[in-house]
């Protein structure tokens, strides 16, 4: 069921009814959270609700037994029933056939030609995203952040939250969970609230990343046939299409939960207004990155402390390319996380102290960026538009001939690219940059109209975005970049 | 007092002479307490006392409280 659907928007209002007709108890209404985030995920496929709910399972006894141990070699031998139940869900339906594949091509190439057949697996929709979230909350009762919750029902509705399910952000139970041990009441000015954030995750999802897709599909479809310009427009235009699609998943999700008494944690703060490598993943998908920071980068770090600053690059560039690998089981996801890495490494080296560049906190400074920052945000947002060659192109070879033909095939189109006849694109982008800047010390750009005190003015912006989306809306449902991951 | 000697160490690796710790003090407290800045802390701290923290122990704590239990508990060992 995607969120730009029409049976989204029918299933949002039958449990938006229910949901607070049948306030209490609370238990009933956990379940019926429950019940209608397996209705939303089963919409997909319903055999694959059978692993969310292992995953579920597995996790609700792990973490009551982590905790009840006082033996701490059977909390570590418990901890690693959820790590490696996890981990195998996620690597048999997402990298069986990655690694099957890659390991013919070494032995291939090393003379040897195995007979082995890769299978034809269907990736589970969200797959990548909840085995996190269920992996943390073990860890955290092992490292003595969290204490279990004994009640089945509200973890299992944590768990399988409709609206962050799919495509993040990735909750902790620490935030989520006690959401759900707690009273919800229904507060409207949160609701509302939750009403703008949607209306913004639409206009980011339907304006800008719908209404580019096609034209960046042509461009790295045909790149062979078109000049260093227009193919330098393709990646600008990915780079816009993918923030749009996934931030605007997050908006729309955020949104969600807030209609019925939920917060969940920003995902995304305005990323391409950062400064350097570091502070953008400050600002690029915070759950992941976060996730990444709390159980990989620091871990591995402080194993590896007593080497320095080599021990620090070497956990950093680990956590990189397990963050590539995340995105996807493709060499060209891995050499992507792995370029993040190496960007990030001069901000270590060139700084006595580690100043706060690997922070996951939320930036509270007012006007954190200004038009004085500009060169550093522009030398970012290329360096980040480079590495999107990899993260788009189906694979590593074909990044690298499109790189080729970026630098080589100065004027030499031999066709026009359709973007040249829709240039209306570059007035929303235009558009939309302006309003993220005035927006960016809010949650969400939107939310800087509530500050308008003219009432009948804020309406007006309100109907203006939905009559445009309505006008532009393409009739065909487009699925979100992030749920292939 | 290891609170004392520590409140030195965090002045030294933050640069902020104006640092003020106590036991419930957290990394949400120090904008500057991130996680690279968090390696260097233990570093530096393992340096000054002469101990080596287990990396479980490091990756427990919740708040200085809990870094200054484990100083105490490796001192006395």
């Amino acid at each position: 069921m995607l969120f730009t659907s029409f049976t989204f928007v029918v299933f949002l209002v039958a449990f938006f009814c229910v949901y607070w007709l049948v306030s209490s108890p609370l238990k009933l209404q956990n379940l019926i959270v429950f019940a209608a985030s397996y209705l939303f995920y089963g919409w997909w496929d319903w055999r694959f609700l059978s692993l969310i709910f292992a995953s579920t399972l597995v996790d609700y006894f792990v973490g009551i037994m982590i905790y009840r141990t006082p033996n701490v070699g059977r909390k570590r031998r418990y901890l690693w029933i959820s790590v490696i139940f996890n981990l195998c869900l996620l690597g048999f339906f997402k990298y069986f056939n990655f690694f099957i594949d890659s390991s013919i091509h070494v032995l291939s190439t090393l003379g040897f030609h195995p007979n082995i057949h890769t299978l034809n697996i269907i990736l589970p929709v969200g797959i990548s995203f909840y085995t996190f979230q269920t992996i943390s909350y073990s860890l955290d009762i092992y490292k003595n952040k969290f204490k279990p919750t004994t009640d089945f029902i509200a973890f299992g509705a944590f768990v399988s939250f409709f609206p962050q399910l799919v495509a993040g952000p990735i909750e902790r139970a620490s935030n989520l969970l006690p959401q759900f041990l707690n009273k919800r009441k229904f507060d409207f000015d949160k609701a509302t609230d939750g009403c703008r954030q949607i209306l913004w995750g639409f206009v980011k999802k339907m304006l800008i990343a719908d209404s580019i897709a096609p034209y960046v599909n042509d461009i790295f479809t045909n790149y062979q046939s078109y000049s260093s310009g227009t193919l330098l427009i393709g990646v600008f235009l990915f780079s816009f299409q993918i923030y749009g699609d996934f931030s605007g998943y997050s908006d729309i999700a955020i949104g969600v939960a807030k209609l019925f008494g939920f917060e969940l944690k920003m995902n995304f703060n305005y990323p391409y207004f950062s400064k350097n490598i570091g502070d953008f993943w400050k600002r690029w998908h915070i759950s992941l990155s976060s996730w990444l920071n709390d159980y990989v980068f620091t871990p591995l770090a402080v194993e590896f402390r007593h080497f320095g600053k080599n021990g620090l690059y070497g956990a950093l560039l680990l956590t990189f390319l397990l963050s590539g690998l995340w995105h996807g089981a493709g060499w060209n996801f891995i050499f992507w996380g792995g370029l993040h890495g190496l960007f990030y490494i001069p901000l270590i080296y060139g700084k006595k102290r580690f100043k706060s560049i690997a922070s996951n906190k939320k930036l509270q400074s007012k006007k954190y960026v200004s038009w004085r920052d500009l060169p550093s945000i522009l030398i970012t947002f290329i360096l980040v538009n480079f590495t999107y060659i990899f993260f788009r192109s189906k694979d590593l070879t074909t990044a690298f001939d499109f790189i080729r033909n970026m630098i080589f095939n100065i004027s030499n189109s031999t066709k026009n690219a359709e973007i040249y006849n829709h240039k209306i694109v570059f007035i929303f982008i235009g558009i939309f940059i302006l309003l993220e800047w005035i927006g960016r010390d809010e949650p969400f750009a939107l939310q800087y109209v509530k500050r308008i005190s003219n009432h009948y003015l804020r309406w007006t912006i309100y109907c203006f975005l939905i009559f445009i989306l309505g006008v532009f809306i393409t009739t065909t449902e487009t699925p979100f970049i992030y749920f292939q991951f | 007092m290891i609170l004392d000697e520590l409140t030195n160490i965090f002045r030294d690796v933050f640069e902020d002479d104006d640092i003020h710790i106590e036991n419930t003090s957290t990394s949400d407290d120090f904008d500057e307490w991130d996680s690279l800045n968090h390696i260097y802390l233990v570093v530096e701290i393992e340096k000054y006392f002469k101990i080596k923290f287990s990396s479980r122990e490091i990756l427990q704590w919740n708040n200085v409280g809990d870094m200054v239990k484990s100083i105490e508990n490796l001192i006395v060992k």
